[in-house]
């Protein structure tokens, strides 16, 4: 039993070791030699994006660096590590902490006309510091026995009489939420923003807790009729392994607000050069790679998220849900809003 | 050989001292007991002594080498004082000879030196077993085993016997004693006890409240108490208060304090109307009335309230004791002490 | 009386000369340990100094109320819940015999190995619209009701059945080695057995109960994952609101001053009843306490109670998350998993090693410290249990940084190009290791160490033998299982830990709970299953081995 146990750790450690030993000899090794690396700080670890990183590594013999967290603390970690910091590319999975990062200092701009034109341009930086690399709306879950779509139009309307006690919604420190209280400040103005949270609050069917999943699940329990929820995560229910999730997917039907005005609230995934990146070549080609067919079709498939580009068609399960017009507000506004957006929320008592 | 010089020690901050202002001084060869009660400063001095705690004021030497000052620190385990502890503090996951070996493991012939200190004690064989298999008594020896087998200078028992019962007690005692004089070494021997202090010490101390009060042959300390506490640390003493001085018609020194042991009373457990020429043998005596006997073995304890209304206990051999006696005492008896004690 | 004024009038010189004389190497070495443990500590509380953000006024306007009332709420209720499964338990498997008494013993420590998140993420999967607790009903033909679990009250169920076994085993601890004489001296005076529990044993182990809920409650504060995912808003998820949401890390250092400043009377208190109690831990008796036999109905009540809180706290949840893992294997399950466990596995116990060998030093040396001060600075450094991880990776950024900075400085100077040579690196991680978990190193070391007499090291010293030879020999020998249960401890909240290690961890390096966590926070909470599983059963290895140890000695 001792022996046993003593072969374990003495393995492990070993691992551990070797596996530590390995990424301090290539780091030292890419300032001599300029093995080709590219070093990221991503706040996205799914699937597709491994997926997408083996193929880019594939293609170009560039090793990519992964080091995972969230993006407030891949920003705090690279203001403090800064000029040392060995980030060279920094993914997020809304706007505004890229914005967050760009004030702050922590991007750079960065020519690549592949870039420009192939993403549209209320999807990217105005200085050229970041790019959203795919697309999510956040839109409505209703149920499909007790509502109809006809009663639905816009976020507006939900704070009105007839959703009382009817609208399921997750927490407030939520980026997604935050988002889009971030472009309902940019759209209608503080005041107008913090009537529509309270609204929101008083027709809340329960105290926002959980994950968007949930959301949609307590809605076909009956615990409300509407959900306020990112596009992604139904395309995730509908393909899940369990098979009761599936089923409570199909009880919903999607709604995508605001279609007769502005249209519906949109953020993205995105990506950015960081200031003082070691590698900068490479990751300005790992973005474009980002970008191209091969890794939006990606995406797309195995995340359910929409491209952000003209040239690739959704996966089957989102097409279905018709083209929306979607909000072209500068996602800029959702950074520059997002404190504002947090403020609010906490006054109107959205937990 | 130990000199102690002005020693102090408090454990918070000056507001009580543990010990205060003490000075000793021990020859080579000499057992000399410290007897206090709980909370007299006796276990701060072993510590002390033995580099276990640091002094405030005051010096500590060991054969002419100062071993503990304001400015020096020897370490305990540089000062060769050997300590055997109230419970013992035996190593439990070592074996007897394995504790005996602990402190010579420098030792050329350890082996042989520690089988010398088994035999010493008298558990020649029991080497092998571990201390929760032995006896009391039996831990006890293997504890002084342990302190001796370095051969130290001085040898500090630490209420050596106060975990065992009484009959053992008296028997270790002796045991121990006589194993410690076999070597020759200087103990300084710490109790509450005066019966330990009294049959094994050539010398005593009594620490009072972190102080001295009295350094004297063994002897003298009954004879000639310093205060009233010493004298009752040797046996029931009664003091002689103004009650008692006129109850028995002994007008006293007033600025003295006098106290009388209770053996020295001198009770007549005659008749009413007994014979006066005995009652002359005494320099003092008053009648009392017997509230109270309490018979214990061989003597009888006598609650007695004497004429002035003053109540007093007494100890007396004569089984015939009516309800109406008389008690005196000799004035060769009465213990004067100067009254600030 | 003369000596008090006597003292008072000690000349400087003489304190001077004290002073130097009691200074020792150990001193020191003590002073040095603790100021590097305190290091991140101290650059946080710097941060105080700045003032708080701008949205201090904004949060105790709208959120302290509400998080003050929550965390108090969870504090006071998660005791509960905690001392009645930790304490029942212990007393159970440490008096009476009944099936599966051994067996019981350490399945009641496992709880532990799964992180509290996880257990929340499974019973809102067990209790969920859809969930396994509607498919069974289902099956059954029986109705449905739903009942929410993800509420305060939730929250607190949790909490309680992830942590109770601190309770547990400090609470087991006790009865085991202490509690025999008294409990037959209670008997020999007729007091009956409830009675005896409740009169005698139960005030008579309160500091070591005590110790295992201090723990528990700083767990309960430190938490995270579990209360945002139930929408309970505590001091720690305002840390990280205020941190990142609003972005003002100095408005969250100072909710994390007030989060120390809670934290710290908890451990006062525990200091306090100690105290108090100190009387009956001057003598200690070391016969086991005889077990009694239950026969018939009796005996499969006690059986239930024990196994009540191994069912709600391990297997309920660990059969949710083989049921999702089943469902999710073959997207997740790969050789890379393997390796990846092993590294865990790997790094968790290097890490208990070397905060337990901290928690030795900071002990021993502040022991043979002759100065009084120093050996009350010792427990600065477990503050660092008080402190949420994410909060702690900052405070080892900052002086890291500086001296990885000054590092490539002097190596360029002699003509080396380094890059950063702590940080991103396993040192940092190590580092930061040591500072959130001395506290669980701590107490189990420093309570055993308290059992053993001070004559025994004394004895020792006087015979000749110095202060590091006496450790090796003699009291490293006595508080071994206490040193063993510290790493087996350490080892186990490492392999659980999570912000810390997202943050500090170097790159190719990934530990299970990352793993799990990348998958949760997407909202994959069934993928999630597979590394929560393997977290579980490489923590159950260490558990069992540790329980042998005890149960050999």
């Amino acid at each position: 039993m001792k022996k046993v146990f003593l072969i374990i750790v003495a393995f492990s450690l070993f691992t551990a070791c070797k596996n530590d030993e390995k990424n301090k000899e290539t780091s030292t090794e890419d300032k001599a030699q300029k093995e080709q690396v590219v070093n990221l700080y991503t706040h996205r670890h799914y699937k597709p994006d491994q997926n997408i990183i083996e193929m880019f590594e594939k293609e170009t013999g560039i090793t990519v660096k992964v080091t995972n967290a969230s993006a407030d603390e891949l920003i705090q970690k690279m203001k403090m590590e800064g000029k040392q910091s060995p980030a060279d590319v920094l993914i997020t999975v809304d706007a505004g902490r890229l914005h967050r990062a760009k004030e702050q200092g922590l991007l750079q701009s960065i020519k690549s006309e592949k870039l420009e034109n192939r993403i549209p341009s209320h999807l990217q930086d105005s200085d050229n510091q970041w790019f959203g690399i795919t697309k999510r709306a956040r839109i409505i879950a209703y149920a499909k026995d007790r509502v109809s779509p006809e009663e639905l139009s816009t976020y507006e309307d939900l704070t009105s009489e007839k959703w009382n006690d009817k609208i399921l919604v997750r927490s407030s420190s939520n980026i997604y939420n935050q988002s889009l209280m971030a472009s309902i400040i940019a759209n209608n103005g503080e005041e107008e923003a913090k009537e529509w949270a309270k609204g929101i609050v008083n027709n809340m069917a329960r105290t926002p807790k959980g994950s968007d999943r949930d959301q949609v699940k307590a809605v076909v329990a009956g615990e409300g009729d509407l959900a306020i929820v990112n596009s992604y995560y139904i395309g995730k229910m509908l393909n899940s392994p369990d098979s009761e999730e599936v089923e409570t997917a199909k009880k919903i039907d999607l709604f995508f607000p605001n279609q007769d005005g502005r249209g519906t609230h949109v953020n993205v995934s995105g990506a950015g050069v960081t200031k003082y990146a070691p590698n900068k070549e490479n990751a300005i080609r790992f973005i474009e790679f980002l970008v191209s067919d091969k890794a939006q079709k990606e995406f797309t498939t195995a995340n359910y998220e929409f491209p952000v580009v003209e040239t690739v068609e959704p996966v089957e399960d989102i097409k279905a849900w018709g083209e929306f017009k979607e909000d072209t507000l500068s996602l800029t506004k959702l950074g520059e809003n997002n404190k504002k957006a947090v403020l609010l929320f906490d006054e109107a008592g959205w937990k | 050989m130990l000199t102690i010089q002005s020693l102090s020690k408090s454990y918070d901050k000056g507001k009580n001292n543990a010990l205060d202002n003490v000075s000793i001084h021990l020859n080579a060869g000499d057992v000399c007991a410290i007897v206090g009660e709980s909370g007299s400063g006796k276990t701060t001095l072993v510590r002390l002594i033995a580099g276990l705690e640091r002094p405030d004021e005051g010096s500590i030497s060991l054969n002419g080498k100062v071993i503990a000052s304001v400015k020096k620190f020897v370490q305990p385990e540089k000062r060769k004082i050997g300590l055997v502890f109230q419970e013992y503090a035996l190593f439990p996951h070592l074996t007897i000879s394995e504790n005996i070996l602990y402190g010579i493991s420098k030792l050329k012939n350890k082996k042989k030196r520690a089988q010398e200190m088994l035999d010493l004690v008298g558990l020649s064989d029991l080497g092998k077993r571990y201390p929760h298999q032995l006896s009391g008594g039996q831990q006890q020896r293997v504890a002084l085993a342990r302190a001796l087998a370095p051969e130290p200078s001085l040898l500090i028992l630490d209420e050596p016997f106060s975990n065992l019962d009484a009959m053992l007690r008296m028997q270790l005692r002796n045991e121990v004693f006589d194993i410690i004089k076999k070597t020759g070494v200087t103990v300084l021997f710490v109790t509450h006890d005066t019966q330990d202090a009294l049959s094994v010490a050539d010398e005593i101390m009594i620490l009072q409240n972190g102080k001295v009060i009295q350094k004297d042959a063994a002897a003298n300390l009954y004879v000639k108490p310093n205060t009233l506490y010493v004298a009752s640390l040797f046996g029931n003493t009664v003091q002689i208060n103004k009650n008692l001085q006129s109850a028995f018609k002994c007008p006293l020194n007033e600025n003295c304090c006098h106290a009388i042991r209770n053996e020295k009373f001198k009770v007549f457990p005659t008749q009413e109307g007994a014979d006066p020429k005995s009652i002359d043998e005494c320099d003092y005596i008053t009648k009392a009335e017997v509230i109270k006997k309490v018979v214990l073995g061989d003597s009888i304890q006598l609650l007695l309230k004497l004429e002035s209304g003053e109540q007093l206990s007494v100890m007396t051999k004569d089984s015939n004791v009516a309800d109406f006696i008389y008690i005196g005492f000799n004035s060769k008896d009465i213990l004067e002490f100067s009254e600030e004690n | 009386m003369k000596p008090a004024g006597n003292n008072k009038k000690l000349s400087i010189s003489t304190k001077v000369n004290r002073l130097l004389r009691d200074t020792n190497r150990w001193s020191v070495f003590t002073l040095a340990i603790v100021l590097f443990l305190a290091l991140p500590i101290l650059f946080i509380s710097v941060e105080l100094f700045a003032g708080p953000g701008e949205s201090w006024d904004h949060i105790l306007d709208y959120l302290l109320p509400e998080y003050i009332a929550n965390s108090l709420y969870l504090i006071l209720f998660c005791s509960i819940l905690v001392l009645i499964f930790g304490v029942s338990t212990a007393w159970f498997v440490s008096r009476f015999n009944f099936p599966l008494r051994k067996q019981m013993e350490w399945l009641l420590i496992l709880p532990l190995a799964i992180p509290s998140y996880i257990v929340g993420y499974a019973y809102a999967g067990i209790f969920d619209y859809g969930g396994s607790l509607a498919l069974l009903l289902r099956e059954l033909n029986l109705d449905f009701i739903r009942i929410d679990v993800m509420n305060k009250a939730g929250l607190v169920f949790v909490l309680s059945i992830s942590l109770f076994p601190y309770v547990y085993v400090s609470a087991r601890a006790f009865f085991l080695n202490q509690a025999n004489n008294l409990l037959e001296a209670s008997k020999m005076l007729g007091v009956g057995e409830t009675k005896s529990f409740f009169k005698l044993m139960l005030p008579l182990s309160r500091p070591a109960i005590v110790a295992g809920l201090v723990l528990v409650l700083m767990e309960v504060l430190n938490d995270y994952g579990a209360a945002k995912y139930y929408g309970v808003n505590t001091f720690t998820t305002g840390i990280f609101r205020s941190w990142f949401s609003l972005e003002e890390p100095q408005t969250a250092v100072y909710l994390s001053a007030i989060l120390v400043v809670i934290i710290f009377a908890l451990i006062l208190f525990e200091k306090w009843q100690v105290r108090k109690m100190k009387f009956n831990s001057t003598k200690t008796n070391n016969t086991q306490l005889a077990r009694r036999q239950m026969r018939g109905t009796k005996k499969w009540l006690i059986f239930s109670v024990v196994f009540l809180p191994v069912f709600l706290g391990f297997i309920l949840p660990v059969a949710q998350l083989l049921y999702w893992a089943t469902l999710t294997a073959s997207t997740v399950f790969n050789l890379d998993f393997i390796l990846l466990s092993l590294q865990s596995f790997g790094i968790a116990i290097s890490a208990a090693v070397i905060t337990v060998l901290f928690a030795l030093l900071l002990i021993y040396f502040s022991k043979w410290s002759a100065l009084h001060f120093i050996k009350n600075t010792a427990r600065i450094g477990v503050l660092g249990y008080a402190i949420p991880g994410a909060v702690i990776a900052i405070g080892i950024m900052l002086p890291t940084l500086a001296v990885d900075k000054w590092l490539i400085k002097v190596l360029a100077q002699i003509g080396i190009d380094s890059g950063l040579l702590i940080n991103g690196t396993l040192i940092a991680l190590f580092y930061a290791y040591a500072v959130r978990f001395l506290a669980v190193a701590y107490n189990p070391i420093d309570s055993t160490a308290l059992k053993v007499s001070e004559s025994i090291p004394d004895s020792s010293k006087v015979l000749g033998v110095g202060p590091l030879k006496t450790f090796r020999k003699i009291e490293f020998p006595l508080i071994k299982t206490g040193v063993f249960s510290a790493v087996i401890l350490v080892f186990i909240d490492v392999m659980k830990e999570l912000p810390l290690t997202l943050i500090l961890k170097p790159y190719h390096i990934d530990t299970l709970a990352v793993k799990a966590f990348e998958y949760a926070s997407d909202e994959m909470v069934m993928e999630a299953s597979i590394p929560s599983l393997f977290i579980i059963f490489t923590a159950m290895i260490p558990v069992i081995f540790l329980n042998k140890l005890l149960i050999n000695k």
